[in-house]
């Protein structure tokens, strides 16, 4: 059996980083081939020298036993690769289609023959079951349809073998097996897939082999069926990872945030927050558990003041604070890690240090009068580098040149620097490695015992479950119930998060019982 | 891997751009030249010439680089908000003729009336910048639109004024002249043999001030970190709570005050009196600098003393050879041309990869963002060596 992809000690160094060191990497015709790793450890540049975004300094590729020569994108997609990268990179302002065949737009004449283009794309989304509105505006769509379309196009330009970044990390459980449905009948049909990921399960269920690297290194290739999750995490980290958080009972005080009666609008201005009501007290995590989409981006936006609200109020520590500007918010102790790590979370083109000060380069000692110290900048930047190990050659590379989960931790360090009392934390470890996690969830829970007031919006389960000590279940806006931490089920969650249960009613009545209460204390 | 290296590097290719550029233009200059009968070769020696052979063509291109300073200036700091302020034009008019009316119409000693009536033109021109930044913060009409509009009011409104209120001459439509103590003084004026034969004035001291103040405000300040974060992502500075309208507002006003503060300076040093339509240009001509330059600080002063360079060249060339100055105008418009080309080279060549691979498309009507293939280029060069 001929190798759909063989790569030969492939050598990429960017400034200060071997991002991959004498790599050999090789896929079978026709399997699923899971690549895993740190992150930083280098998958992404393998695929980007696979895929022709990136020359390497070193190294051969042979593509179904020839040697081939990738200069260039079009190269690699003349020899049927494609690929579904891991931050999204869709023009907001069009729609489905003009994404999808954006530069190769089915002709007649001279003009872009749009039927064709728009039955074409039914045509495939029907074929592999990946719905999509083919008319609809990017900008207008949740994450997770997002990424659809990107799959999409992988396929309406012929790939035979397909690269998947990180392809999960923004689905639900449903849309996972979903996709994993399309995957085997990709296969099926005789394709290759190879296939990034950071959760184990998904690399148990799908792959035939599996890939690990670190550090720029192959660290081992493996069929799946010979090895486990703890062994992957091993091989992964260099170390025994904990793969379940440990943490002390919650020990609840005053109520910080308070949110009554909110609705607040989407970008359609259809409401997407229904008359919401939750309270989180300093010293717990409070988790909304929900399938994405269900508000949970609007009720964060509308607390930490990125929305207007549309009715209802948003009070912090007796303080109402619905129309409050965003500044006014964060220097009442609000601190968010956002969903959106790529467009809120960080400024891409803009530099580590002048990411890390956002929140505090008009305070002292960075800010002094109406001048910034750089020399405070640059320490205060290191330090938060150090702090949470952020890998990265010097603090004043771009934010655009780190890694997903180094991203992340920028994020975290710069949110948590404030020592906020009320911390808000959203999909927080989207596209993180194990170790990232680990440190991740470790870094929450502190900031819990430290007395802040954590909001945890998940859409993965066992986030929620592990680290919550109450969780309310979101759908269509409104929440469905209440279970404490310890007395979750994945089941019954499941049920609430689908609006079945019957809690519905139940759930309402708590709500309004929960403002009756404020309203007398 | 040191920052003074990687800025050196950014440096470099941006120069290596600029000068293929600049040959790409001489080249497509040249034969426009052959066609209209003039030798090429001979045409640009004149101009080198006539630009920094001598001391007065230095100092000729000092007095039309100063007035370029300013736009070039006012045009990088919207810009590297993430505004195209077209307005640079209007506004250095209207800084030019509110300044002339405080330099003729009062009588104090210098020491307040010179500063007093700088004030003024950089005031005018911040107003004029006022009308369309509301515009687009409160109704989101395109500021390229609104800017262009203001020019053409800015035109008609001091046609007005010169023609009629303002107007001191029988014959032709000019304001009374500014009082002496509201001039600045020409080389020439302050030393007979200095600057002979030209009109530069001190207000290039002015001009250079303006350069190292902003430079210092991007790179020192809580200001200038607000304009250049809300430039690079206005969706992350909104999440950290900069105030996105207050920053636009006064990146627009301090942009239209330093075109303002332009035209006064070109007045009082140069013209001493509002002749209609004194100078037409130098707001466009500043917004094409801004650009020749990388729309950095820095890059946008070189490329302004370069195009007065040109300017002088002209003159000289118009003096000496009988070579028409739109020539120049065209070679100008070239090299801007080639490297917006080239520019326009890289943006279809990624919206192509893009297309066929779900790759980084640039989003339309935003400056393409490319921190990857940067860090990248510098990756390779690195690796030259
Ligand atoms: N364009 C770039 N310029 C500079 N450094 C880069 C660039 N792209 C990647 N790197 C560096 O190369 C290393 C490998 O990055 P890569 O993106 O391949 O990691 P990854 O394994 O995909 O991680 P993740 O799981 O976080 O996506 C990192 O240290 C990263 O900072
Ligand atoms: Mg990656």
């Amino acid at each position: 059996m001929t190798n759909a992809v063989e790569m030969i000690g492939i050598r990429k160094v960017y400034p200060g980083v071997i991002a991959n060191n004498n790599v050999n990497f090789s896929v079978a015709t026709g399997e699923i081939h899971a690549l895993v790793g740190e992150n930083g450890a280098g998958k992404s540049t393998l695929m980007n020298v696979l895929f022709g975004l990136t020359r390497p300094e070193e190294g051969q590729i042979f593509i179904n036993g020839k040697q081939v020569h990738i200069h260039k994108n079009s190269d690699a997609i003349a020899l049927g690769i494609g690929m579904v990268h891991q931050s999204f990179k869709l023009v907001p302002s069009f729609t489905v289609t003009e994404n999808i065949t954006l530069g190769g737009e089915p002709r007649k004449g001279l003009l872009v023959d749009r039927k064709a283009a728009h039955d074409n794309i039914v045509e495939i989304s029907k074929r592999f079951g990946l719905q999509v509105d083919p008319d609809a505006r990017i900008r207008d769509l949740p994450v997770g349809v997002q990424q659809r379309v990107e799959i999409l196009k992988a396929l309406y330009h012929n790939a035979d073998i397909l690269i998947l970044d990180e392809p999960t990390a923004v689905l639900t459980p449903q849309e996972t097996r979903d996709l994993f449905g399309v995957i085997r009948s990709l296969v099926a049909k005789g394709k290759t897939v190879i296939f990034i990921t950071h959760k184990f399960n998904e690399v148990m269920t799908i792959s035939d082999r599996v890939t690990v690297m670190r550090d720029g290194k192959v660290v081992e290739t493996k069929d799946t069926k010979d090895t486990n999750p703890t062994e992957l995490a091993r091989m992964m980290v260099g170390r025994d990872v904990l793969l379940r958080v440990d943490k002390a009972p919650a020990n609840p005080k005053d109520v910080v945030l308070e949110v009554q009666d909110l609705e607040v609008l989407d970008n359609r201005n259809l409401k997407a927050v229904r008359g919401l009501s939750l309270q989180v007290r300093a010293g717990e995590i409070l988790g909304i558990a929900g399938v994405e989409g269900n508000g949970q981006r609007e009720l964060v936006e509308a607390i930490v003041g990125l929305r207007p609200v549309y009715s209802g109020k948003v009070v912090m520590q007796g303080k109402e604070i619905t129309h409050a500007s965003v500044r006014q918010r964060r220097d009442d102790g609000i601190s968010c890690v956002p969903e959106d790590r790529y467009v809120r979370g960080v400024a891409l083109r803009a530099t580590l240090e002048d990411n890390l000060i956002v929140e505090s380069y008009f305070k002292e000692p960075i800010g002094r009068g109406m001048l910034i110290d750089l020399n405070q900048v640059t320490e205060f930047s290191q330090n938060l580098i150090k702090k949470f190990d952020v890998r990265t050659p010097s603090s004043k590379v771009t934010a655009g040149a780190l890694s997903g989960g180094n991203m992340q931790k920028v994020v975290l360090a710069r949110e948590l620097s404030l020592d906020p009392t009320l911390l808000i934390v959203a999909q927080p470890t989207r596209g993180l490695d194990v170790g990232s996690i680990e440190f991740v969830h470790r870094t929450i829970i502190e900031a819990r015992d430290r007395g802040a007031a954590v909001l945890l919006v998940s859409a993965e389960l066992e986030e929620i479950m592990s680290l919550s000590d109450r969780i309310n279940v979101v759908y269509e806006g409104r929440i469905m119930g209440e279970v404490s931490g310890a007395e979750a089920d994945e089941e019954s969650l499941g049920l609430w998060m689908a609006g079945v249960g019957g809690n519905a009613e139940a759930a309402h009545e708590a709500s309004s019982e929960h403002t009756a209460e404020t309203l007398k204390g | 891997m040191s920052k003074f290296m990687n800025s050196m590097r950014g440096i470099l290719q941006r120069s290596f751009t600029l000068g293929l550029s600049i040959l790409m233009a001489i080249l497509v200059g040249s034969i426009i030249m052959l066609i209209d009968n003039h030798n090429p070769i001979e045409v640009y020696r004149l101009l080198l010439e006539g630009a920094f052979g001598s001391t007065r063509g230095l100092f000729i291109t000092m007095q039309r680089a100063t007035p370029l300073i300013f736009t070039a200036i006012a045009s990088t700091l919207a810009f590297r908000t993430g505004v195209f302020n077209v307005g640079v034009e209007g506004q250095f008019f209207i800084g030019a003729i509110v300044g002339t009316w405080v330099g003729y119409a009062f009588q104090m000693p210098a020491v307040i009336h010179l500063p007093l009536t700088l004030l003024a033109g950089f005031i005018g021109g911040a107003a004029w910048a006022y009308f369309p930044t509301v515009m687009r913060q409160k109704l989101g009409v395109n500021e390229i639109i609104t800017t262009i509009m203001t020019n053409y009011i800015a035109t008609f409104l001091i046609s007005y004024l010169t023609n009629y209120p303002m107007r001191a001459s029988a014959t032709t439509p000019e304001t009374p002249p500014v009082q002496v103590t509201a001039r600045l003084p020409q080389f020439v004026e302050i030393s007979k043999e200095f600057g002979k034969g030209s009109q530069a004035h001190v207000g290039i001291f002015i001009a250079l001030a303006v350069v190292v103040i902003m430079w210092f405000i991007f790179r020192r300040t809580k200001l200038g970190y607000e304009w250049r974060m809300v430039g690079l992502s206005h969706m992350f500075s909104e999440f950290g709570g900069v105030n996105l309208n207050r920053t636009f507002i006064s990146g627009m006003l301090v942009s239209g005050g330093i075109a303002g503060l332009g035209g006064i300076v070109e007045i009082l040093g140069v013209w001493r009196e509002y002749k209609n339509l004194f100078a037409v240009g130098f707001g466009f001509r500043g917004n094409l600098a801004s650009l020749l330059g990388g729309q950095t600080v820095i890059g946008s002063t070189v490329a302004a003393i370069f195009y007065g360079g040109m300017e002088s060249g002209a003159l000289s060339l118009e003096w000496g050879a009988g070579v028409p100055r739109q020539l120049i105008d065209i070679i100008v418009g070239l090299v801007i041309f080639f490297m917006a080309a080239e520019g326009m080279w890289d943006f279809l060549r990624r919206r192509k990869a893009a297309a066929k691979s779900g790759g980084d498309a640039p989003t339309a009507g935003q400056t393409p963002a490319k921190p990857a293939e940067k860090t990248e280029a510098a990756g390779q060069a690195a690796q030259a060596k």
